[in-house]
């Protein structure tokens, strides 16, 4: 009686082992009847997709990845039985995932993805990306999901991804992950291997696997692996160090670069006329609504263009706001030059104004933003350290108005006569200087400065009709510290001011980095009134 | 884009140059109710349309004939986003406009500054945020969700099995009382659940902050260190919440790696953000624009349609809690007035015990005699690719809510 039954069971053990070497197909029911189940069945149906990855043809990876694809959109609509895949979310009807039949969706649950099931459906979709993937990109972006929970995919995956890669630099990628993943081998030369892999791109997120390491029986038992590992371990640190530091660097020239734009042209009018501008933050969010306005022509009249809008806004918010400061130095402040305090009051009312204005006109709600590509997102570059573009593209802007601005200053006769009538307004209105033009032209100068800021900062910040008001003090104190009138003091006290909140920020927290700053600029300037960089005026 | 009117134009005008706070319309036979929500400074996206939401329910009441016979008047105010100026306008709201109730406040610090001028003069403050309890003024309704209503079913999702089996939390808050009064009970509940102290880190910004760089840095780095899946808890408040969604998206990391849960995170506060990123962080509210039942579509329809009728400068398809909690409020406030058949404040107070008010939300709101808190359902949401959110979780009721945390 025993015999048949040994010999029954032996062909089924054998039958299993050698089941993955056959392609076994998805059983799509199941699987479509799991993604519209609850969230463990989500779970399940996901995480069964990835290990059986490796041996799925391909036709069933892309049937999954449509499925799961339209599950993370929301396109996925589950009737009573099957599910349908709707062209949009909430579409009245869908075709059938099964049979492709065209069905009514109008009685069908959409599920919501969970966070863990929207984890276990993400790698699911790495998986089929990385197996099915049309181009490199597409395969390339898939790795990335795959590598990111590299813990939860199988061997298999990444060892058919490599076979059947054509792309060479994607190809020692794979290779790459795959060796790193076998951190945890039997087999100590490839655990060995793992480790270099695994220093080879360091984060801190290596540094903890390989530090999760020192805890192995190995660490103490086998001095190959103990060599291996602490040299890899110090390796993966030195870079961590590294990165960390480039985005100490990056941070602050990144908040030095929003200072400097938002306090340039503030530089040049109190330098100039003595007059503080209190609606200098208001210019900013002017130039960030001319941005807006020039994207939403760009929407209208040319779409295909709609990426360069951020481009085309440089002239445009730069001309628009130096016409209201030109208007508003002509009709207000020109009459009250010899009344700093007065003007002060009456550029805060201006402030109050056109926040006011923009509120009735446009309304109170942040902006929507069209990103291009090259304003969204970042690269990692080393390590931890992540460029992100809008803060670049703030970076390479600031940059380009120093220069701009300091050419216009040193190279153009507007220049000459600002700096004439900033070092002594009475001597150069007696050489026969029209002083009163050269104010404003200068406030203009001033104003668009400030509209400049305001297209820097669209990428970074919400804009909204209050968004201004942040910026009065901040620039105000990089003015004063730089010293009055100095572009290149702005530009020191800028980099000094965002550097200093940097470096504090991570040690005593933002509240007590602001207050720190604040108090560091009164010591400071108490010892020396004049600030970092003091323009020599005769009188 | 809003029509610019002359009218409009010439009213707007009007109110930056009069001194006046305090806009009153004047009418004989009627009942003033009074609104402390911020048009101008850092609270008036959110703050703003609150107003129009009162004024919106008050027609409602008013088009089936008033309360106790006499029709409803809102008046409206700007204490422009400076917290002591909620109860100055507060003061001059209750003593010289004589209005029956207060509708108002955002922050916490906002409604703690108007607390004691509603307790002097014996007022009724309807406050229609969610907020960190551990208050219970007679002369206050709550009527949106203390914590153990609202931020501790959240956080308890996410550390269960159906959410992430949260272990490690990163909490970011703006420096005042409601986030640091929330994390205070939120670290005396993960201590009750034996987890270290090492599982958290805090870190407090300036109200209006923005340059969230060296932040979200510091969350890579939290979340690459060993010990769990980590989450961060959210309370900043006001702009600050979209500008460091865009930097947590820029420096890519999802909500799959690291879940926000943005306990003052609103479908407005999404406006102007690209959200194919962001998709899968949470919120937790006592109610969601996704909420299913024919009183939301109604709301829904009512508000689209008001925004329409009165030119009101907000989006007429975006309704975020604390509306529903306004309009709720109001309601309450009629319910009760009618049946104590009296405006005056001892009245009406008595009058809350046994009051219930089916609102959009679809749970049934309850109120009982032991104190001014209002049963809420329970929603999560989940930020989708259209700037709005899914509901994930819903509570099968409308706890009673705890006014008081154990939790610290």
């Amino acid at each position: 009686m025993a015999d048949p039954l040994r010999a029954i069971l032996t062909f089924c053990c054998l039958g299993l082992l050698t089941a993955p070497a056959w392609a076994v197909p998805l059983d799509r029911t199941r699987f479509a009847a799991d993604l519209c189940g609850d969230g463990a069945a989500q779970v399940r149906g996901a995480e069964g997709l990835v290990q059986a990855g490796g041996d799925l043809p391909v036709a069933d990876l892309t049937f999954a990845g449509g499925l799961l694809g339209a599950l993370a959109e929301r396109r996925l609509a589950c009737p009573a039985d099957g599910a349908l895949l709707l062209d949009r979310p909430g579409a009245a009807e869908g075709h059938d995932a099964l049979t492709g039949a065209l069905r009514p969706a109008a009685e069908a649950r959409a599920p919501v993805l969970g966070l863990r099931q929207r984890a276990a459906v993400e790698t699911a979709r790495g998986v089929v990306a990385l197996l099915t993937g049309p181009d490199p990109a597409a395969r390339g972006a898939g790795l990335s999901v795959v590598e990111r929970r590299i813990a939860t995919v199988p061997a298999s995956v990444l060892d058919r991804a490599q076979d059947a890669e054509a792309d060479a630099a994607l190809k020692a990628a794979i290779a790459g992950l795959a060796q790193a993943a076998a951190l945890s081998s039997p087999d100590p030369a490839r655990r060995r291997a793992a480790i270099v892999a695994v220093a080879a791109s360091p984060s801190g997120a290596a540094e903890a696997r390989l530090t999760a390491l020192k805890s192995d029986p190995a660490y103490a038992a086998d001095p190959a692996f103990r060599t291996a590992l602490d040299a890899g371990l110090s390796r993966v640190s030195r870079a961590v160090a590294v990165g960390d530091g480039l985005a100490v660097l990056y941070n602050g020239l990144s908040f030095a670069s929003i200072l400097f734009m938002a306090a340039a042209g503030l530089a040049i009018i109190f330098g100039l006329m003595g007059v503080i501008n209190l609606a200098q933050g208001e210019f900013i969010m002017l130039g960030a609504y001319a941005t807006y306005g020039v994207q939403e022509a760009f929407r209208r009249f040319a779409p295909g263009l709609l990426d360069l809008y951020l481009v085309a806004a440089i002239p445009v918010a730069f001309g628009a706001v130096a016409l209201v400061g030109i208007v508003v130095e002509a009709l207000i402040l020109r009459h009250l030059y010899r009344r700093p305090l007065t003007s002060l009051l009456a550029t805060w009312a201006v402030s109050l104004f056109l926040v006011n204005l923009v509120r009735v006109t446009v309304g109170t709600q942040n902006l929507q933003f069209v990103m291009p590509g090259y304003v969204s997102g970042g690269v990692p570059l080393y390590a931890d350290f992540v460029v992100t573009w809008n803060r670049l593209f703030a970076i390479a802007f600031a940059a380009a108005t120093l220069v701009l601005t300091l050419l216009i200053l040193r190279r153009t006769p507007l220049g000459l006569d600002i700096r004439a009538v900033t070092q002594n307004r009475d001597m150069a209105a007696c050489l026969g200087l029209p002083t009163r033009r050269i104010d404003r032209l200068a406030f203009g100068l001033g104003s668009g400065l400030a509209g400049l800021a305001g297209v820097a900062l669209c990428p970074i910040y919400s804009v909204n009709p209050g968004m201004g008001s942040g910026f009065i003090v901040d620039s105000f104190m990089v003015v004063v510290l730089g010293g009055v009138g100095s572009l290149i003091g702005t530009l020191v006290a800028a980099l000094g001011v965002g550097g200093a909140n940097v470096l504090i920020e991570p040690i005593s927290g933002a509240v007590a980095a602001k207050v720190i700053v604040l108090v560091g600029i009164i010591l400071f300037l108490q010892r020396r009134p004049e600030g970092l960089f003091a323009v020599r005026r005769r009188r | 884009m809003t029509h610019l009117t002359r009218r409009s134009f010439v009213g707007s005008a009007a109110l930056l140059a009069a001194p006046a706070l305090i806009r009153p319309a004047f009418a004989a036979d009627t009942v003033k109710l009074g609104c402390l929500f911020s048009s101008s400074g850092t609270m008036a996206n959110l703050e703003g349309r609150l107003n129009h939401v009162v004024r919106m329910a008050a027609d409602a009441i008013n088009g089936r004939g008033g309360v106790n016979g006499r029709q409803i008047e809102v008046v409206t105010s700007d204490p422009a986003s400076d917290w002591p100026l909620y109860a100055q306008i507060g003061r001059q709201m209750l003593q010289q406009e004589k209005v029956a109730a207060l509708f108002g406040c955002w922050t916490s610090v906002s409604r703690k500054s108007v607390l004691p001028v509603v307790e002097q003069n014996d007022g009724l403050l309807f406050y229609p945020l969610h907020f960190e309890g551990d208050e219970n003024s007679k002369n206050v309704v709550y009527v949106n969700s203390p914590p153990a209503s609202s931020v501790l079913p959240a956080v308890d999702y996410l550390m269960g099995p159906d959410g992430v089996g949260a272990k490690r939390f990163f909490m970011i808050g703006s420096d005042y009382v409601w986030p640091r009064t929330i994390n205070k009970q939120l670290k005396g509940y993960w201590t009750g659940k034996g987890i270290p102290e090492t599982a958290w880190r805090e870190e407090y910004v300036p109200f209006g902050f923005s340059n969230f760089q060296t932040l979200v840095n510091q969350v890579r780095s939290f979340a690459s260190q060993p010990g769990g899946q980590p989450i961060v808890v959210l309370t900043v408040v006001g702009s600050s919440i979209p500008d460091f969604l865009r930097e947590f998206a820029n420096q890519g990391i999802s909500a799959t790696d690291v879940p926000i849960l943005g306990l003052d995170m609103v479908e407005a506060d999404l406006e102007g953000l690209d959200t194919g990123k962001l998709v899968g962080h949470l919120n937790c509210w006592a109610y969601l624009q996704a909420a299913k039942g024919e009183r939301n579509q109604k709301f829904l329809a009512d508000w689209a349609a008001y925004v329409k009728a009165k030119n009101v400068p907000f989006s007429a398809d975006t309704v975020i809690d604390p509306m529903v909690s306004a309009y709720d409020s109001v309601n309450l406030w009629a319910l009760a007035a009618a049946k104590a058949g009296s405006f005056a404040v001892p009245e009406v107070r008595k009058a809350f015990a046994g009051l219930s008010f089916d609102d959009p939300s679809g749970y049934t709101l309850t109120m009982t005699g032991e104190n001014n808190y209002v049963s809420r359902g329970v929603f999560i949401g989940s930020v989708n690719e259209k700037r709005g959110f899914d509901v994930l979780w819903q509570s099968p009721n409308a706890p009673k809510p705890v006014p008081f945390s154990p939790y610290g």
